[in-house]
C-alpha cells in the first residue's frame, strides 16, 4: 500500500492533496489502486481507475489508416525528380 | 535470427535506384512471428518476415524494395503523422515526407535498433520540424507547452458520476485523443500511444522529463473529461 499521508502533519490526504500527488504516483509504478486515501475514497478510486484504463486503451491503439495512394505516387515522382536531378551531378554525389 | 543484424552496412542509394520504376501496387506481406530482442518498442514493432531483404535491397539501391518498405510501414507512419497533428492533409504530406527522407537516408541504417524503430522516431522528426517551422510553441519552449487554463484539465473533487472503466470504444478515445489540445495530445500520442519514454519525449520536444511527465498526466485528465462528455451526450440522445 502506498501511503499518501500527508508528509508534514502525518495525517491521510485529502482529495486535492491527492490528485495533487497523482503524476508522481503513477510514474513511480507504485500500485495507486491500494494507496490507503483510495480505500476511503470512491471518487478518486474512480479517477485512478479511468486514467489508468485511458493509458491501457491507448496502447492498443493500433494504426488503422493508410494513406491515399496518391501519397505514394508524389513519393515515386519526387524520387525520381530527384535521381534524375542527381544524374547529372558528378559523380559519386548520391542522394 | 536478429532482423538488424541482417543489415550491415549499407552501400546508399545507387544508380539502381534510378532504374526502379515506382508503382503504386501495393505489396502484401505477412507480420512473421514476434522474437525476443531487448529493446524498447519491440513489443509494438516485431519482425516483420521479409522486411531484413527488402532493407538490405533498398539500401543497395532496388526500387521495389523501397517500395514494399512502403507498403509494409506506410500505416504505421501514417497513423502517427495523423495523431500527431490531427489533419489529415498535412499527415499526409510529412508522410510523404518522412519516406523521402527514409529514401535518402536509409543507407545510414546499421540495424542499432528495429528498423520500424528507427523508421518511426524519423517520422517523429519530421512532424516536429514541421511544427517548430509552423512555429506552433509546444514544440519550442518548455514553459508554453502549458494550454491555457480553459484548455486543461480540472481537478475531480467532489463529482462522481460516470466511470468510464470498460465503457470507451476505440473510436470514442480516437476522437477524444484529436481534440485534445496539441501540447497535450503530442505527449499523450508519443507516449501512451507509441510507447516512447519520458526521457526520449523530453529530448524530442526539449522540455524537462518533468514537464513530459506533467503533460501527460493533464492529457489524461482531460480525455477523461471529453469521453465523459461524450458519454453524457449519448445518454442524453438515448
Amino acid at each position: 500500500m502506498s501511503n499518501t499521508r500527508d508528509q508534514q502533519d502525518g495525517k491521510p490526504m485529502n482529495c486535492a492533496e491527492f490528485q495533487e500527488k497523482l503524476p508522481e504516483l503513477f510514474e513511480s509504478g507504485a500500485n495507486v489502486s491500494h494507496d490507503e486515501h483510495l480505500l476511503g475514497c470512491e471518487n478518486c478510486s474512480a479517477l485512478v481507475r479511468d486514467l489508468e484504463y485511458i493509458a491501457q486503451q491507448a496502447k492498443l491503439l493500433l494504426p488503422i489508416h493508410d494513406p491515399r495512394p496518391g501519397v505514394w505516387d508524389n513519393i515515386a515522382s519526387a524520387i525520381r525528380s530527384e535521381t534524375n536531378h542527381n544524374e547529372t551531378l558528378p559523380s559519386g554525389k548520391q542522394p | 535470427m536478429n532482423l538488424a543484424s541482417q543489415t550491415k552496412s549499407s552501400n546508399g542509394l545507387t544508380g539502381d535506384a534510378k532504374r526502379g520504376i515506382f508503382k503504386t501496387g501495393e505489396v502484401r506481406m505477412s507480420a512473421g512471428p514476434t522474437q525476443a530482442k531487448p529493446i524498447q518498442h519491440m513489443r509494438r514493432n516485431p519482425p516483420i518476415a521479409g522486411e531484413a531483404e527488402a532493407i538490405a535491397k533498398a539500401q543497395a539501391g532496388d526500387a521495389q524494395s523501397f517500395e514494399m518498405l512502403y507498403s509494409l510501414h506506410k500505416r504505421r507512419v501514417y497513423s502517427l503523422c495523423l495523431r500527431m497533428l490531427g489533419n489529415v492533409a498535412e499527415a499526409e504530406d510529412l508522410t510523404q515526407e518522412a519516406f523521402l527522407q527514409l529514401y535518402r537516408k536509409i543507407g545510414t541504417f546499421r540495424g542499432d535498433s528495429a528498423f520500424s524503430t528507427w523508421l518511426h522516431r524519423l517520422a517523429v522528426n519530421v512532424v516536429l520540424m514541421h511544427l517548430r517551422k509552423k512555429g506552433l510553441p509546444q514544440v519550442s519552449l518548455e514553459e508554453t507547452l502549458e494550454p491555457s487554463q480553459e484548455d486543461g484539465p480540472r481537478k475531480d473533487i467532489g463529482e462522481r458520476d460516470l466511470v468510464l472503466s470498460g465503457s470507451i470504444d476505440r473510436v470514442a478515445l480516437e476522437r477524444a485523443v484529436e481534440n485534445l489540445p496539441p501540447g497535450y495530445r503530442l505527449v499523450f500520442v508519443l507516449h501512451d500511444v507509441e510507447g516512447y519514454e519520458h526521457n526520449e519525449i523530453a529530448d524530442m520536444l526539449s522540455c524537462s522529463i518533468g514537464n513530459s511527465k506533467s503533460q501527460l498526466h493533464k492529457a489524461r485528465m482531460k480525455l477523461r473529461d471529453l469521453l465523459r462528455t461524450g458519454q453524457r451526450k449519448e445518454e442524453s440522445i438515448a
